[in-house]
């Protein structure tokens, strides 16, 4: 805790920084005569869209009935058969009596729907998370693989490992769909979530062998001294002494492959990236969208460092 | 209770090979207390992990209780219950509290209730001294809290035979002495016990027997009183010389 009293020349050069970079940014991109068009982002989040409500039938208007800003309009068709719509008072197109025939638009209704920066989101998560827990559970197992007593075990887990970890995470996406997913006739999603936990199991293993051989020998033999079987010994005392060593290097891989999920919008999954890029096709808004991108990306990594420091203080008790 | 036929033991590695333990006969009956003594790197940790098969020998014979611990078809882990162990550094789990520590074994391998257990626990917390301590977690403690938690540990399952590898040499010498207090307590009790030590005072005072080890075998064995009045052997008289 040395110097914090002197900590704030140092916060005053860094707020100067930032702002001289900022300004730095600024200046080269008017230069260049960029036309800034953030009012056309928030509709990539939340949009407002007008359906149209068409009648079912040839038949007439029986009446309309207001009610706040909605219009309940009732139909009657020629087998006197009846049906009510609701619309949005003000787009109301019909009135009472009038004869219509299958398919006229009655009236509007307004309804909120996520945009596509919003699903992209979600799918980003969905894969990013699913990834983690087969990856977690890959690695864990290749990782117990990579200490066992068995030569052919052992081998199996480094040939894995090395594989993985000695080639692209890209063209390991291509094989895990193009050729894996055509033998077997993958859908794009599990292609993309299996080459995503393949990729993240092969560092969780290094790092859940790390952590297990940083544990001293003496817990093992102190467990298996009081006649607990090995597989009770590492659940019991191992495991969960590694767990808290691991905690680190294992959430700096969860949020990487947070990160490297986008490399799944090459195979066609609408993920945030995807999403990105197909709305800078109809925008050209394209500083604004990436900007907005990494932004969405970062917001949800930040989220899960600060939980991880939480959870490493929680753990820190027993210390 | 342990009988011991001829149990080598030895590490290869780096090209080199170490007997570390090379033919050691010898036997522990009911009730009593053995003392291995001998200078370090002697091979006395190595053949007292051999006695409850955390150490695989290559040859001879470990018998507990008359079952031959390297046999296919004994449960080594039913064995271990039985005997208990006490390590030089004493290998407390430091995410459990001391509590915890006494009860885990318990409930997983003798499948006793958590209330059980506890009670089990607290009663022999009370008997080692540190009956107060036992929702701390061990890195809280001293080491000769420690250590009598670990003794505490191992007596938590009812074990027939304790083993102790050298339970005082990383203690402060302050604290030594209450862990030995407990240990005397256990072998006036009936404790079958064999205790690699270098404190030639509980060798004198509670030893039945005492084996000075050399270079992976038994030089000598017999009763303090042989032992520190006339011993035989050249190397025993150069040792006791150096250590008393
Ligand atoms: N795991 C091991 N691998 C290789 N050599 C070992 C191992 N453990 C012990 N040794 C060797 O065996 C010999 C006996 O060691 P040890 O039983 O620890 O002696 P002591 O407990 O009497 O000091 C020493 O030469 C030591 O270097
Ligand atoms: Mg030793």
């Amino acid at each position: 805790m040395t110097g914090t009293d002197r900590a704030w020349p140092w916060k005053i050069l860094l707020a100067v920084i930032l702002i001289f970079s900022a300004a730095a940014i600024w200046g080269s991109v008017k230069r260049i005569d960029y036309q800034w068009r953030w009012y056309r982002v928030p509709q990539y989040f939340l949009y407002e869209a007008e359906e149209p409500i068409k009648i079912p039938f040839d038949g007439v208007v029986e009446g309309i009935a207001v009610s706040g800003g909605d219009a309940l309009v009732t139909l009657v068709s020629e087998d006197g058969e009846k049906q009510q719509v609701s619309v949005d008072n003000e787009t109301v197109r019909v009135s009472q009596g009038e004869d219509l025939f299958e398919g006229d638009t009655i009236g509007y209704v307004y309804q909120w729907h996520a945009g596509p920066l919003l699903t992209g989101l979600w799918t980003t998560m969905w894969i990013s998370a699913a990834a983690s827990v087969l990856g977690l559970i890959i690695g864990l197992v290749a990782g117990l693989m990579k200490i066992s007593k068995n030569y052919t075990v052992r081998s199996l887990a480094a040939i894995y490992v090395e594989i993985i970890r000695g080639t692209p995470l890209l063209v390991q996406i291509f094989i895990a769909y193009f050729f894996i997913g055509t033998v077997f006739n993958l859908d794009r999603n599990v292609a993309g979530v299996g080459a995503l936990a393949l990729f993240a199991g092969a560092y969780v293993a290094e790092i859940v062998r790390a952590g297990i051989q940083s544990i001293p020998k003496g817990q093992m033999e102190a467990a298996r001294s009081l006649g607990m079987s090995l597989p009770q010994a590492m659940m019991d005392v191992i495991l969960p002494q590694a767990f808290k060593r691991i905690l680190p290097p294992l959430s700096g891989q969860f949020i990487s492959l947070i990160k490297d999920s986008s490399l799944v919008s090459v195979i066609a999954i609408t993920d945030l990236t995807k999403s990105g890029r197909e709305i800078i096709t109809s925008t050209f808004a394209t500083f604004e969208i990436w900007l907005v991108v990494a932004a969405m990306y970062l917001i949800v990594t930040s989220i899960l460092s600060q939980f991880v420091f939480y959870l490493e203080r929680r753990l820190r008790v027993s210390d | 209770m342990i009988r011991a036929e001829n149990v080598t033991k030895i590490f290869t590695g780096r090209g080199i090979t170490v007997r570390a333990v090379d033919g050691v006969s010898t036997t522990v009956d009911k009730g009593q207390v053995v003392v291995i003594i001998g200078p370090s790197g002697s091979g006395k940790s190595t053949f007292i992990r051999c006695v409850n098969g955390l150490e695989m020998f290559n040859e001879g014979h470990v018998y507990i209780d008359g079952v031959d611990i390297a046999d296919r078809k004994t449960n080594i882990n039913k064995i271990r219950a039985e005997v208990g162990m006490v390590f030089q550094q004493f290998n407390l789990f430091p995410h459990k509290t001391v509590l915890e520590n006494l009860t885990l074994a318990q409930q997983r391998v003798r499948r006793r209730k958590k209330k059980v257990a506890q009670e089990k626990a607290r009663a022999l917390l009370n008997k080692v001294g540190i009956a107060e301590k036992e929702s701390e977690y061990p890195s809280r403690l001293s080491g000769g809290q420690q250590q009598r938690v670990a003794i505490a540990r191992a007596l938590a399952m009812d074990p027939k035979v304790m083993l102790f590898d050298e339970p005082t040499s990383a203690l402060d010498p302050e604290m030594v002495g209450e862990v030995l207090d407990v240990m005397k307590t256990l072998a006036r009790e009936g404790m079958t016990m064999m205790v690699v030590t270098h404190e030639m005072g509980f060798a004198r005072e509670v030893a039945d027997r005492v084996l000075f080890m050399d270079e992976g075998k038994v030089i000598e064995e017999g009763t303090p009183e042989h032992f520190f009045k006339s011993p035989q052997e050249e190397r025993t008289k150069l040792f006791l010389k150096q250590v008393l």
